[in-house]
């Protein structure tokens, strides 16, 4: 190993150590730093460390807080700290880019114990965090009702439509989307309330929403998504719409993600 | 050789940032050019590229990255390279800058600047990775002095010798950050004037302007407080000896309104006016002739 990688990797493992330099020289078994790096009167070899220490905890933190907002809300800033401390240890960061930072969050929360007194914050953080994902997503045109129109009657059986590239929907346990909304608008939340459904979370031009969907509405954007032709589609409607007239559900359905701009050409 | 003159002059920046992206797009403020930060847009889509589309539509940009890692032993990221050469084909900046650091190792990120021991081997190291990237990007390189709050005890160099030697033997260009020299003259006690009269001048194609904040044992490159007179002062000497060279005010915390950035900038300009002026006015009437050469000056 040549001399500046054996130094990249100390310092590395120096300002990643848990609890601070003097903890992690201890570690490696070091006496000190003097003869790595130069200290002063001002400060010395492993004060100078530190300071790098500090940021990278701090620089992630910030972001992390950025990005989980309402999981930050419903935790409170100690947990939220442990939680970065435990968390950057199991998933310190690989990418170029700090967006990534917070990919492993929610499912790393999933078994946390800070799950005992917030049972819900797991798919709060899967929200939050198919939020930062949908915001960068591929972009593609949106149909807009004109389009839907122009085509022949003929067409539509065979029609194979798409929804966003860039959308997500999400499996859940807790009903989370009125919590970050309250916390996205700064009114009190209360905690979610438990039930297994699904949440639709896109992109409109360049706003990200986010709202639940009833089981008709699940079933049928899972055939969109798959690649159903739009006489398939339809049957998945008719077969999940109960005494709805599924020619007016699939009506309705269609209107709202025109109006969404949810839809794109599959 | 790479020569200043190779790249346009683009005059006097702002960093693009989110906070003014609205604004920016909305009023198109009278400012010379922006400087990204390339990682925010090494993205699938959604805002921050229509945002750029908008902005390079009214403006040059330059693409300024954080993540390059020029330093480490890993091996060069050849994913994050192509990413940014795609992003320069779509957007065509005057240019792409990156630190003169490593960021991680081990395949692991800091998202940190960690400045390298200034030796023989860190040296070569860098030169020979800083040609491959500029074959990948398919154009010159800037590299930026970081700050730093360590420096390493078996260093054969200084600073300036070790980042004049590199943009030398790698054919690079210097984005000088100025508040960097400051930063780190005083957390290591080297002489910043030193600095600005060592670096190879026709290399020097930028400068970043930017603010710090003082914590008594150590200076730390916060971004977050305006310019101090100290760093003005470097800028002066700066603009007297290499004559035009694109600056650009960096903000990145506490980020004030936008028409407080352009304000800055345009005192760049003025004292970059006033300095080339009295120094031109003082070598005619000593020498008769203009302390710049003709392709340094605006």
């Amino acid at each position: 190993m040549s001399h500046l990688k054996k130094l990249e990797s100390l310092l590395y493992r120096l300002i990643t150590a848990p609890s601070g330099v003097a903890e992690g020289l201890a570690a490696e078994g070091a006496g000190g730093l003097d003869d790595i790096v130069l200290g002063d009167e001002r400060l010395s070899a492993e004060a100078r460390v530190d300071i790098y220490a500090n940021m990278y905890f701090y620089r992630l933190l910030d972001a992390l807080k950025e990005d989980f907002p309402a999981t930050l809300a419903v935790l409170g800033d100690d947990n939220f700290h442990n939680l970065v401390t435990g968390y950057l240890l199991e998933y310190p960061p690989t990418e170029p880019s700090l967006y990534y930072c917070g990919q492993h969050l929610a499912a790393y929360l999933r078994d946390h114990p800070l799950r005992e007194g917030a049972p819900f914050a797991a798919d709060l953080a899967t929200v939050e965090r198919a939020v930062v994902e949908v915001f960068h997503g591929p972009d593609a045109a949106a149909l807009d009702p004109d389009s839907m129109r122009a085509i022949a009657p003929a067409d539509w059986p065979a029609l194979k439509l798409g929804i966003q590239p860039s959308a997500q929907i999400l499996a859940l346990d807790w009903r989370v989307s009125e919590l970050l909304r309250a916390v996205e608008e700064r009114r009190d939340w209360t905690p979610a309330d438990r039930g297994s459904h699904r949440i639709l979370v896109w992109r409109r031009d360049t706003r990200v929403l986010y709202r639940e969907l009833d089981q008709a509405e699940a079933d049928a954007l899972a055939a969109v998504s798959r690649g159903a032709t739009f006489a398939e589609i339809c049957e998945v409607v008719a077969a999940g719409g109960g005494d709805q007239d599924p020619v007016a559900a699939m009506n309705r359905m269609l209107a709202r993600w025109l109006a969404d701009g949810l839809l794109v050409r599959g | 050789m790479l020569k200043r003159r190779d790249f346009p002059m683009l005059g006097y920046g702002v960093g693009l940032r989110r906070q003014h992206y609205s604004h920016v797009l909305e009023t198109r403020p009278s400012v010379d050019w922006f400087e990204v930060i390339s990682e925010n847009f090494m993205v699938a889509g959604g805002r921050a590229l229509e945002v750029l589309e908008g902005v390079r539509a009214s403006y040059p940009i330059a693409m300024h990255g954080v993540s390059l890692s020029i330093g480490s032993t890993d091996p060069l990221n050849r994913d994050y390279l192509r990413q940014l050469r795609d992003l320069a084909r779509r957007f065509e900046p005057a240019w792409i800058s990156d630190h003169l650091c490593w960021t991680g190792v081990g395949g692991r990120n800091l998202h940190d600047l960690i400045p390298l021991p200034y030796t023989d081997e860190a040296l070569r190291h860098v030169v020979a990775r800083i040609r491959e990237v500029q074959d990948i990007l398919e154009r010159p390189l800037l590299i930026e002095n970081v700050s730093s709050y360590m420096a390493f005890a078996d260093s054969t160099m200084t600073e300036w010798e070790f980042i004049s030697t590199i943009a030398d033997e790698a054919d690079c260009g210097i984005l000088l950050d100025l508040n960097n020299i400051f930063v780190s003259a005083f957390n290591h006690r080297f002489d910043a004037n030193e600095y600005i009269d060592a670096v190879p001048a026709e290399r020097v194609v930028q400068y970043h302007l930017a603010g710090h904040s003082d914590h008594g044992t150590h200076l730390l490159d916060t971004h977050d407080h305006p310019i101090c007179d100290a760093v003005w002062a470097l800028y002066e000497r700066a603009a007297r000896r290499f004559g035009a060279v694109s600056a650009m005010v960096e903000w990145d915390d506490n980020i004030p309104e936008f028409a407080e950035l352009a304000r800055i900038a345009d005192r760049a300009r003025t004292i970059y006016e006033t300095a080339t002026h009295t120094a031109n006015r003082e070598s005619l009437k000593k020498t008769g002739k203009p302390a710049l050469p003709a392709d340094h000056r605006a």
